[in-house]
């Protein structure tokens, strides 16, 4: 299983955590929402590789 | 043939990402549906709104929420029809039928 | 058939009530839906939102939080946050709900 983490923000301690239980033992990947222009072509090749997407605040 | 893209929109600051994940999905040949929901309804006044129904496969907002937002459910935002003013069984559908899903 | 599962998670107050809306509405198109009051004290809930928390339970869905102001005020399922990590584990949509 593959899980894609997207952050819209620093990811704070509870959101760390809730990532480190989620994804342990599995595959995982991420990207960073909160850029000046993010690459929305390469967000969606990620979210169409991964099994599950979680976009945190 | 790419997959199929479901986005479901809690949080009203988001537009620009709505847009911007919609438009390069649609570039890779996706079928795409977007619903707003909550405090999202505002991005239905969006002056880019309608670029975005247009874009999409389709849009459609959580007509309680819009109501409870302050707006008259006569007001039909443009770009939508009275069948788009939907309830959250439009996020149900995204999750049922779509293969991708991703919450803004 | 397999049923879908589904977690919201609502770390603002103005977004908590409306969240858990969102949760009995996927608990209605046969999914099982759970929701998660972290961060913040709610309000007491109404009488309408007390029944709606009753339908969702009536489906088998939940609303927990982090928070034991909300469990002793809305009655409310405790749960830590090694408890949801462990629960989001076993879900298939994970929404991180509104505003932080």
């Amino acid at each position: 299983m593959k899980i894609l983490n997207v952050y819209r923000s620093e990811p704070d301690e509870t959101v760390k955590k809730l990532v480190e239980i989620v994804t342990r033992d599995r595959e995982k990947d991420s990207f960073d929402l909160a850029v000046e222009s993010p690459d929305y072509d390469a967000l969606v090749d990620k979210i169409f590789a991964a099994d599950q997407t979680i976009c945190w605040w | 043939m790419a997959k199929s893209l479901g986005i479901f929109v809690t949080n009203p600051d988001n537009f620009a990402h709505v847009m911007g994940i919609t438009k390069a999905a649609k570039a890779k040949g996706s079928k795409v549906k977007v619903f707003f929901t909550w405090t999202a309804t505002h991005n239905a006044k969006d002056p880019a709104f309608p670029e975005l129904c247009e874009l999409a496969d389709d849009v459609s907002i959580c007509v309680d929420s819009y109501k409870k937002q302050g707006y008259d459910v006569e007001d039909i935002p443009q770009g939508l029809t009275s069948k788009e003013m939907a309830t959250q069984a439009q996020h149900g559908i995204i999750i049922e039928d779509y293969d991708c899903y991703i919450s803004l | 058939m397999e049923y879908k599962k589904c977690c919201f998670m609502y770390r603002h107050k103005d977004y908590a009530v409306d969240g858990m809306r969102s949760a009995l509405g996927l608990a209605v198109e046969n999914m099982y839906s759970y929701g998660v009051v972290m961060d913040v004290e709610m309000e007491k809930l109404d009488e309408h939102n007390l029944e709606s928390l009753e339908m969702l339970r009536d489906m088998e869905g939940d609303i927990y939080s982090t928070i034991p102001a909300n469990v002793e005020k809305n009655g409310l399922e405790p749960i830590d946050l090694e408890e949801l990590g462990e629960k989001l584990r076993d879900m298939d949509i994970i929404v991180p709900y509104g505003l932080k």
